[in-house]
């Protein structure tokens, strides 16, 4: 089967397998990019972003046939443009085809219909690479296990809910952003075996933290977190509990549905207006104990929101603490400690 | 500061004051709307409904030069904003919500009626929306689908083969925002739109730009150049933030005029001229003096900015059939010509060989990340066409950790090592 990468949660991922791609998130290890160091600014590009341009310059993933890069950041545009510029040049070792999916994220009519266009254009294209149309019935099946594996993680996200969660942060990070590497159907039934077998355990203790700020595809953070005794029990993240979102809707223009999964359903940092963005969130922070901010020093976005959040917050009576460092390099003791502290000073609700 | 060598340069910056003051009158007196808005948005709608604009960015350059930016920026680090935000775009905005650490130029700004920012980054729709709440104004924001294809040489299909040159569904989409952003100036103005006058305006556009062109050419092939960087850039922008307008053709011919004289007489901005200099990216607002410091020593001249040479380029588009669309082609790739491979470096090589530019600065700014990207790729293009490249780390409105002193030495460095040698030998 041939592999499509993509490089974030906005890709429908059921086209891809409608069209007999297995698309797989590109989420390399942190480690030397000599590509990236060499064609990419300096502290420009998130460490992610640069991995990628790295992996794929480097010709380190030699099965890709294809990437996909969605219009979901200005970091992921730029990618696209450096690999084709890499790819016109002949600068890099072999650069699979990449694919640009322009999905806007302001909600207008004129955004929404460029969108579901764009969307038609994808599929075109796949059925260009796939030398074949993509049928209804394969919509049909493609939809049918994305949406297992969505109302899978909503279990897992269930044992997270309430006082008594059954899942801890860190072990749910890992087991749902596995949804982005496997296939839907093989996930959904691990997951529900995971979930069952998680449903017998004693309740995690400590205080009910959700996470906002930057995404996190590794659990440093949350590791960071769990050490002092805290829960992490939701992050406004697409690796973690804003991963998939809700069933798509079985209707009869399987593609429509789709495309407004993907327009609605997913968060990002282009989504506009702001209150749609944060809707999500203080719902979150509502049922939680209080908020860690995570804004690294590759931040250069979510830091825009971050007075105003924590000033809701304030309002609300719900803490918060603001991270500033690389939770994937480590923390400092310094931070541990102001972890430790705001964790201990945490009143707990019941 | 260096001394105005133009009697037009003198006449943009009080154009501008007096523009200004007048803008601040009709508001406050008149209630008159005016807008804030991103440099890359349509002015020429605005224009065309009367509604005056002040440029984000334009704003962002004065507060620099008046050398506020420092007061305002740690202003905004306490208030919680962290010092890794972006600060050119974010700087005015700066100035009204933290306008009690220091008095804003000329007054400062009052309630625009309307903020407008295409999403080109992933910041500016936050940066807009909270300017807009601290003003109690609204802001219509105008979404920006990326370019997927990038055919070569864009400048030679930017006049007349435009539509060739971006997407079809991309223009298409600018427009109906356009329809959009005209619905909210008409309910602004409680004036109708008049699609003739756009394009009366959009030919003034292009009749402006000829001029710049024409001066853009003298530099070109005089023997040295006639008029400075930093002039370059007053008279020009004067003109762009009013585009099209009799004044802004009319300022704009002036120093058409002003630079033939000087060409025709033989005179150089600096007789000593030995070393033309390119500067790559945004202006050094807070230290304009820079450009002129290597002049006494090296003779070097910085003879190039995007300002002057982007006009005639990017700006005018002939074939006015449609002017909305024209104007969506005008808009809609405005930061990728000159921040994205390939368009930017192989439109900056070809500005470096027309120019005989001996060596280039160009500037990464840490502090405005979106403005930063595309430059190892222009670099990497202009020393493989023999131009030696210095990078420069530094943000063009904060002047916090820019150390004015180091910098000349780095450069003084720099031409000495890679500059001087190589145009002995």
């Amino acid at each position: 089967m041939p592999i499509a990468g993509v490089t974030s949660n906005t890709v429908p991922s059921e086209l891809l397998r409608a069209a007999g791609f297995f698309p797989l998130m590109l989420n390399p290890p942190r480690g030397p990019a000599a590509y990236a160091d060499h064609f990419m600014e300096v502290g420009v590009f998130s460490a992610r972003i640069r991995g990628i341009f790295h992996g794929i310059t480097a010709g380190l993933w030699p099965f890709l046939k294809l990437v996909i890069i969605p219009r979901t950041s200005e970091q992921e545009h730029k990618l696209y443009l450096y690999l084709r510029e890499i790819a016109r040049q002949g600068l890099g070792k072999s650069v699979p085809e990449v694919y640009l999916y322009n999905l806007l994220h302001s909600r207008s009519a004129e955004t929404e219909e460029y969108g579901f266009e764009r969307t038609r254009d994808l599929k075109k294209h796949l059925e260009q690479l796939a030398g074949r149309s993509i049928e209804a019935a394969d919509l049909a099946r493609c939809v049918c296990e994305s949406n297992q594996a969505r109302v899978a993680i909503r279990s897992l996200l269930n044992l997270r809910e309430g006082t008594e969660p059954r899942l801890r942060g860190t072990e749910a990070l890992s087991l749902i952003g596995a949804a982005y590497f496997m296939d839907h159907a093989a996930y959904a039934q691990l997951a529900a075996e995971a979930g069952a077998e998680m449903e017998e355990r004693p309740p995690a203790r400590g205080a009910r933290l959700l996470i906002k700020g930057t995404p996190l595809h590794h659990t440093g953070l949350h590791q960071a977190i769990e050490s002092h005794g805290a829960v992490v029990v939701a992050e406004d993240d697409w690796w973690g509990s804003r991963c998939l979102g809700e069933p798509i809707a079985a209707d009869a223009d399987m593609v429509r549905s789709i495309f407004d999964a993907y327009y609605r359903g997913t968060s990002g940092p282009r989504a506009f207006p702001p209150e749609m963005a944060d809707k999500w969130f203080f719902e979150a922070a509502a049922k939680a104990d209080g908020v860690v901010f995570y804004l690294p020093p590759e931040d250069d976005v979510l830091g825009w929101d971050y007075p105003a959040l924590r000033a809701a917050l304030a309002q609300r009576g719900i803490p918060s603490l603001l991270v500033r460092e690389d939770a994937a390099e480590g923390l400092s003791s310094e931070c541990h400690q102001k972890i430790e502290e705001f964790v201990s000073k945490i009143p707990v609700r019941s | 500061m260096a001394e105005k060598q133009l009697q037009c340069t003198a006449a943009a910056i009080e154009h501008q004051k007096a523009w200004f003051a007048q803008l601040r009158r009709d508001v406050f007196e008149n209630q008159k709307p005016y807008a804030i808005v991103q440099a890359d948005t349509p002015l020429e709608l605005f224009q065309t409904m009367d509604v005056p604009v002040v440029s984000n960015q334009w704003w962002a350059a004065l507060i620099s030069a008046k050398r506020l930016s420092p007061a305002y920026l740690d202003a905004m680090n306490t208030r919680g904003f962290h010092e890794g935000l972006c600060r050119y775009c974010s700087l005015p905005m700066a100035s009204t919500l933290c306008g009690d650490v220091a008095p804003a130029p000329w007054g400062g700004l009052p309630r625009p009626a309307l903020l407008s920012a295409r999403l080109t980054c992933d910041c500016i729709q936050r940066v807009l929306a909270i300017w807009a709440e601290a003003f109690g104004a609204e802001f219509l924001p105008l979404d920006a689908p990326a370019a997927a294809e990038l055919p070569p040489k864009w400048w030679e299909l930017s006049r007349y083969r435009w539509s060739e040159l971006f997407e079809e569904h991309r223009l298409q989409f600018m427009v109906a925002q356009f329809h959009k952003l005209i619905a909210k100036l008409e309910r602004i103005t409680g004036r109708a739109f008049d699609l003739e006058r756009l394009r009366c305006l959009m030919e003034g556009v292009n009749r402006q730009e000829e001029y710049f062109e024409e001066v853009r050419g003298l530099i070109c092939a005089a023997p040295q150049t006639p008029v400075r960087m930093q002039e370059q850039i007053s008279n020009v922008m004067a003109a762009q933030w009013l585009r099209g307008s009799e004044w802004a053709i009319a300022h704009a011919r002036r120093f058409r005029n002003e630079v033939k004289a000087r060409v025709t007489n033989g005179v150089a901005a600096c007789p000593a001229e030995r070393l033309r200099i390119m500067w790559v990216g945004a202006g050094l607002w807070h230290d304009m003096e820079f450009y002129t410091a290597f002049e006494a020593e090296y003779g070097a001249v910085f003879v190039w900015s995007m300002y002057l040479a982007f006009g005639p380029d990017g700006y005018i588009r002939y074939g006015l059939d449609d002017p909305l669309k024209a104007l969506a082609s005008r808009t809609v790739s405005m930061n990728e010509q000159l921040h994205n491979p390939p368009w930017a470096n192989e439109w900056i090589v070809e500005q470096a060989k027309l120019h005989r530019a001996d060596a280039a600065l160009v500037l990464t700014p840490l502090g405005t990340r979106p403005s930063a990207t595309g430059n190892r790729f222009i670099e990497l293009a202009l020393e493989r066409a023999g131009i030696p490249v210095l990078p420069i780390f530094a943000d063009m409105v904060d002047a916090r950790t820019w150390d004015a002193l180091e910098m000349r030495r780095k450069v003084a460095r720099f031409l000495n090592e890679r500059v001087v040698r190589r145009t002995i030998e």
